[in-house]
């Protein structure tokens, strides 16, 4: 118990760094804290295999991506925040969301859940565990995940398309301006012609 | 019965969207391969999906409970269908339209369809998940400033909304010891405080989906921004899902517990219908009107969730229908006027009665089944949630539904006039196109709009039927 406290507190003030660091870079190692304390509450939640996951995956592959593109697009920039519409509102947000928070937290310890009386069932939280699951029972979900995936995918391609479509589109875009355009001008022209 | 058969339709519309990936691999450059196989997909899940609600199946529960097949579900497929046909058909000739187009449209409805069938917590994440992400990336498909800042945004927000949908889900989770909905009732803890912070955030999060007051913001904006076709299919579709899963939900997890969530809905609808309807008002820009309208018909629908009673649930599925033809029959018109343009004001309306006057005819009937004018299917809609919220015991609604009406016949009046006013100067009729396409939507759109309205007896006994549900907790 006092375990995944310390835990929870590590990962919610991570999380916290992560949005109020001014420092992209700041940001994205804060994260990288988020990231390993989740890690071991999963550890301690006796789900071995979605922490070494977590770990692989997010710290280790995602982070790494976010590092290059930070350390790509923000390299010696000091960037200057934008004067707020709503003066204050960061303040009264923050506020707000701690009272939201305690009252959560209040909440959660005043009420809580069942206990769960059951043992674990064999292969908890291992690989055999997640695979006999995944492919499995739950196997509907990883074809939705992967039905998802495939419009991110796509919109990769739709919203950055390769240069060769680019140019495509400006071209017909400009023909349907000039067959647009023609009309017009020959209307205009009669008109001209006939006052 | 086997899952292959009960869930055809869905099997259907997978395949669909590896075909069309296939065929829009291949396609000639502006050739409509793509759109055909998706077209044929979605008209295959359709007479599947009839074809299911012929054998008069009895529910059936799939993949531990994850997915429910009953008649509800399959009206909901119907309704769903409907939409991304529509979708498809009116972008049909936007150069614009890209050959991802109908993949993600595709995606989205599957997205969609699920929504009405999901029976536990993961389901339903996923299927918000399924139906939100293509249409993010459909709402900035242009590339234009506006198009850009719609799909930033809509992504931002359906981003944060998602979590909180996800930590109310946590929590129910957490208080109940069990994902699927039929054993949140009989879960101990029904009354637990830590339940209804969870439910509340889980609906927050739907609500959202559904665009309602005070979550509305980013509904105008994104329909601003979006092609139109999209537009269409976000206030069709995205208001299906959304609406359905918020009943089925409600009805199958916490109808023991109405006291917690039914008066913090019902505020939230009088709020929505008066707001919404109120905002369309001023409003110039067409699609932003239809934004706006769309949040006022959301307000609309939450009463048949609200009200909590079988009558409800089948005014609210019935209303679905009605609003969802108007919007296409609408959607169509607008995309006829200006295929070249991101959006249509009202000020381009001037002239149109003259000029095109069956189309004129036609946007006049369905922006009378908006309003709810007699022999509309809009109007018979309204007479229903009307009908539910006297039943609940519920005058606030009732005198709310009658108000918001009457806000947005304004509203939608203001195009009607300006369509009869006279135009000085050019005409701007000339980028009209009209393609068999559209005509397609146009005929399904108005002959369902007045049919409704005339005759609404074989629709009411199908959604009667389809809100049996209730009745099987």
């Amino acid at each position: 118990m006092v375990g995944i406290v310390i835990l929870a507190i590590l990962a919610i003030s991570a999380s916290v760094g992560v949005v109020t660091a001014r420092q992209p870079v700041h940001s994205a190692l804060y994260l990288v804290g988020n990231i390993l304390s989740l890690a071991l509450l999963y550890l301690m939640l006796k789900a071995e295999f979605l922490a070494a996951a977590q770990v692989i995956v997010y710290a280790g592959a995602i982070m790494v991506l976010f590092l290059f593109v930070v350390t790509l697009l923000t390299a010696g920039k000091e960037e200057r925040e934008l004067p707020e519409d709503l003066p204050g509102q960061r303040i009264v947000a923050g506020i707000l969301s701690v009272i939201v928070g305690g009252v959560f937290v209040a909440l959660a310890i005043k009420y809580p859940g069942p206990t769960l009386k059951a043992p674990l069932p064999s292969h908890f939280g291992d690989l055999t565990g997640i695979g006999r699951l995944l492919w499995g029972p739950d196997f509907i979900y990883l074809v939705a995940i992967a039905i998802m995936l495939v419009s991110a995918a796509l919109g990769v391609l739709v919203l950055n398309p390769p240069r060769k479509r680019r140019q495509q589109e400006a071209e017909a875009r400009e023909q349907r301006a000039e067959s647009k355009a023609s009309p017009e001008t020959t209307r205009k022209e009669r008109e001209g012609t006939g006052s | 019965m086997s899952a292959s058969t009960a869930l055809l339709p869905e099997y259907i519309v997978v395949v669909a969207v590896l075909v069309t990936m296939i065929a829009a691999m291949i396609r000639r450059p502006g050739g409509t391969v793509a759109s055909w196989v998706a077209l044929i997909g979605i008209l295959g899940a359709l007479w599947a999906t009839i074809d299911l609600w012929t054998m008069h199946i009895h529910p059936a529960v799939f993949f531990n409970q994850s997915l429910t097949v009953d008649n509800y579900s399959l009206f909901v497929n119907v309704l769903v269908l409907i939409a991304a046909s529509s979708t498809l058909l009116l972008g049909w000739t936007g150069e614009r339209e890209h050959e991802e187009f109908p993949i993600l449209v595709l995606i989205a409805a599957l997205g969609m369809m699920s929504l009405g069938m999901v029976g536990n917590l993961i389901a339903l994440f996923l299927g918000i998940e399924v139906l939100s992400l293509p249409l993010y990336v459909l709402s900035a498909s242009h590339r234009t400033v506006l198009g850009g800042e719609a799909g930033l945004k809509y992504l931002l927000l359906g981003a944060f909304s998602s979590g909180i949908l996800l930590f109310g889900l946590a929590l129910v989770y957490g208080a109940t010891g069990t994902m699927n909905f039929v054993d949140f009732a009989s879960s101990v803890n029904v009354h637990s405080p830590l339940l209804a912070a969870g439910l509340m955030l889980t609906l927050v999060g739907l609500l959202f989906k559904l665009g309602i007051v005070p979550f509305h913001m980013w509904v105008p904006d994104v329909y601003e921004g979006s092609p139109m076709p999209v537009t269409n299919f976000m206030a069709f579709g995205t208001k299906v899902g959304a609406a359905v899963i918020l009943l089925r939900l409600l009805a199958y997890g916490f109808y023991m517990s109405p006291q917690d969530w039914g008066p913090a809905l019902g505020y939230l609808a009088l709020l929505t219908m008066i707001v919404g309807n109120l905002l369309a008002l001023p409003q110039n820009d067409l699609k932003r009107l239809f934004g706006y309208s769309g949040i006022g018909h959301a307000g609309f629908l939450l009463i048949g969730v609200a009200v909590h009673s079988v009558v409800g649930a089948k005014a609210m599925l019935f209303y679905l229908l009605p609003y969802g033809l108007a919007v296409i029959g609408a959607f169509a018109i607008l995309t006829m006027m200006g295929t070249d343009k991101e959006t249509v004001t009202i000020s381009d309306l001037a002239g149109m009665a003259r000029q095109k006057p069956w189309a004129a005819a036609l946007f006049i009937v369905f922006m009378f089944s908006f309003a709810g004018i007699p022999l509309t299917g809009g109007f018979v809609g309204k007479l229903y949630l009307l009908q539910a919220a006297l039943f609940a015991h519920q005058p606030g609604l009732a005198i709310g539904l009658v108000l918001g009406t009457f806000l947005g016949l304004g509203a939608y009046l203001r195009p009607l006039q300006a369509m009869f006013r006279t135009r000085q100067g050019e005409s701007n009729m000339a980028g009209w196109n009209v393609n068999w396409s559209h005509v397609v939507v146009l005929v399904v759109a108005v002959v369902g709009t007045v049919g409704l309205g005339v005759y609404p007896t074989p629709v009411v006994h199908w959604v009667s039927q389809s809100a049996n549900f209730f009745w099987l907790h």
